[in-house]
């Protein structure tokens, strides 16, 4: 557009500008920005505090902005027409009354959305929750609750996800099943933001991240790409009764060596090939090479060290 | 009307509603016992000896008062229903969902003083038929005719009507002002239970400290008191008209609905 508004698109694009939360005592999210694309998982990392949650909430017009604005597909959530069918929301305090089933739950919310009743159905057996659809939410269990939470935010099929540490309490089952859901969603061409501080978990799920510490931005980019830019990367494990013959090897060929139990070298700046044949050419019996790719938990720490914290 | 139906939907999905209903109904059957006693003291002739005014003494101020047993605790129980309609949402963490689902918070809290007034309404039909049976049985019974001719019998049922919708309101707005639910539901009552005596002792001071009776028609400031006065007929040095009680219950209701969407729509969701 040439006068500059943004136009309401249905692109699924999830845009943070400038966004500022101060409380009275910490600034909990500070002029942070970033973009969300369709069709991808898109990781949000942080530590204990990082102000995750609060960018979520600002996002979904529950917490107002000291400054800056959030939109998803060009729009303000409060703006949206129909919110639920264009955006779904797991939220950590999502909740349901303790006293009401879980199909109430849902016909509660299609009844504000003004979405067919039968949605309320449809979305409990997405989540596999059919069974429990007329026990009282009271009675579930945590990995239970958080299904019902998720079936709550698919009522509308929306076109966007955004969903705050939803494998809060999922045992390593629910955990996969997930991950293989939100995937698919992806696949499907939505958008799905989700917060997390399981890495390894995100390492699986993510194509994206975006890591912020201390409610300022840190890194942002496919996760190929943020492990890539790390200092230290790919490193090779080497298991060897003559590790100082090998370690002199390499040091020749400019490697990095340190050393990490008693024979075993991690080995950096060449590959594993070579270093097999330099091995072969010295005479050095090997017990083990292995490629250690940098994983998105070392990056993680290396990259908020200092700034993690409670704050 | 979608956020209206979605609003009526949560309460009839809960069960709390029907222990209010139910205790509604206690208040009823006692509230009746009591006023049929005392419809046949006064209408018997004893009307001084318990302190009832010969204009109170009346078969249709008697069977006004019958026909709306139960008002007193009833208005209770309907603004707690109001009161908990708002503060459940807060206690149960389920204002998140109803902000994300309706993201327009004015329309959220309209929505709630309208399905509150149609609950009021619920409870004062309910109420009212309980109380039109027994109370034409017992009347009839005891020879006064059932009294349903008379205005200011038509009258009293129908400001009761205007009343139950008023508390239902007022409880909702009191659940925007104190969201924590223990805390807006125990202040409301006490309110409603003793603080009704307490403005009543403070203006007896006051008017014994001013040395002037007209002081004592200024407690129709106090919401109870004015839902008192709009049902009652008739005027004394103490009682201000029916109408005076209508405007200040109408403006309570106003009052806390206004402040109850500023504040909400101000208020961060965590
Ligand atoms: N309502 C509030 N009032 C005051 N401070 C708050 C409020 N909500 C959050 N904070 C503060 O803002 C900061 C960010 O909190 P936030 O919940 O967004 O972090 P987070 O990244 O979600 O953390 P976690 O991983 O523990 O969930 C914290 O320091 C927190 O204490
Ligand atoms: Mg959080």
């Amino acid at each position: 557009m040439t006068d500059g508004q943004r136009s309401p698109t249905n692109d699924g694009q999830i845009v943070v500008s400038g966004l500022t939360k101060q409380y009275k005592n910490v600034r909990a999210v500070n002029n942070l920005s970033f973009t969300v694309a369709p069709g991808r998982v898109t990781g949000f990392l942080g530590p204990n505090g990082a102000g995750k949650t609060t960018t979520l909430r600002m996002l979904l017009n529950l917490v107002t902005p000291t400054a800056g604005t959030a939109t998803i597909s060009g729009q303000r959530y409060a703006d949206l027409a129909t919110p639920l069918r264009q955006v779904g929301a797991v939220l950590e305090a999502s909740s349901a009354h303790k006293g009401r089933t879980g199909i109430n739950h849902l016909r509660v919310i299609c009844a504000a959305a003004g979405l067919p009743k039968q949605r309320a159905d449809e979305a409990l057996a997405l989540v596999g929750l059919t069974p429990a659809a007329k026990r009282k939410f009271k009675g579930y269990s945590l990995g239970m609750k958080q299904r019902l939470g998720i079936a709550a935010a698919m009522l509308g099929d929306p076109r966007v996800l955004i969903l705050d540490e939803p494998a809060n309490g999922l045992d390593p089952e629910g955990i996969r099943w997930m991950r293989g859901f939100l995937k698919n969603l992806a696949h499907e061409g939505r958008t799905v933001l989700v917060s997390s501080h399981l890495l390894s978990e995100m390492q699986l799920l993510a194509d994206d991240v975006v890591i912020i510490a201390a409610g300022q931005l840190v890194r942002q980019g496919p996760v190929d790409q943020v492990l890539g830019s790390m200092a230290q990367g790919a490193r090779v494990r080497v298991r060897t009764p003559q590790a100082e013959v090998l370690a002199a090897a390499l040091k020749a060929q400019s490697a990095t060596i340190e050393t990490d139990e008693q024979g075993v070298l991690l080995v950096g700046g060449v590959d594993a090939p070579t270093i097999g044949r330099s091995a072969l050419a010295a005479g050095v019996e090997l017990h083990e090479l292995t490629t250690e790719r940098p994983d998105l938990e070392r990056v993680f720490l290396e990259l908020t060290a200092g700034k993690a914290g409670i704050r | 009307m979608n956020l209206v139906r979605s609003e009526l939907l949560k309460i009839r999905t809960t069960s709390t509603w029907w222990w209010l209903a139910l205790g509604a109904f206690l208040s009823i059957a006692l509230a009746f016992a009591i006023n049929a006693w005392l419809a046949v003291t006064t209408l018997g002739g004893d009307a001084e000896e318990i302190g009832v005014s010969a204009e109170q003494a009346t078969a249709p101020a008697q069977a006004a008062n019958l026909y709306t047993s139960g008002q007193y605790l009833g208005l209770m129980f309907v603004m707690l229903i109001g009161i908990l309609m708002v503060t459940n949402e807060f206690f149960h963490q389920t204002a998140t969902t109803t902000f994300l689902t309706t993201p327009r918070r004015t329309s959220v809290i309209v929505s709630k003083l309208v399905a509150a007034s149609l609950l009021g309404f619920m409870f004062w039909l309910a109420t009212t038929l309980i109380d039109l049976a027994a109370g034409a049985i017992f009347l009839s019974a005891n020879d006064y005719g059932t009294q349903l001719g008379e205005w200011p019998v038509q009258r009293a049922l129908l400001f009761n009507l205007l009343a139950y919708a008023i508390w239902t309101i007022l409880g909702v707005g009191i659940g925007t002002l104190i969201t924590n639910q223990l805390g807006a539901v125990i202040t409301a009552a006490v309110l409603y239970l003793i603080g009704t005596q307490v403005v009543g002792l403070l203006f007896l001071l006051l008017s014994n400290v001013l040395d002037s009776q007209a002081v004592l028609k200024w407690q129709v400031i106090w919401p109870a008191v004015a839902s008192q006065v709009m049902i009652t007929e008739g005027t004394s040095e103490f009682t201000p008209s029916w109408w005076v009680g209508a405007l200040v219950l109408i403006g309570y209701a106003l009052v806390s609905g206004i402040a109850g969407v500023l504040l909400t729509r101000r208020r961060d969701i965590a």
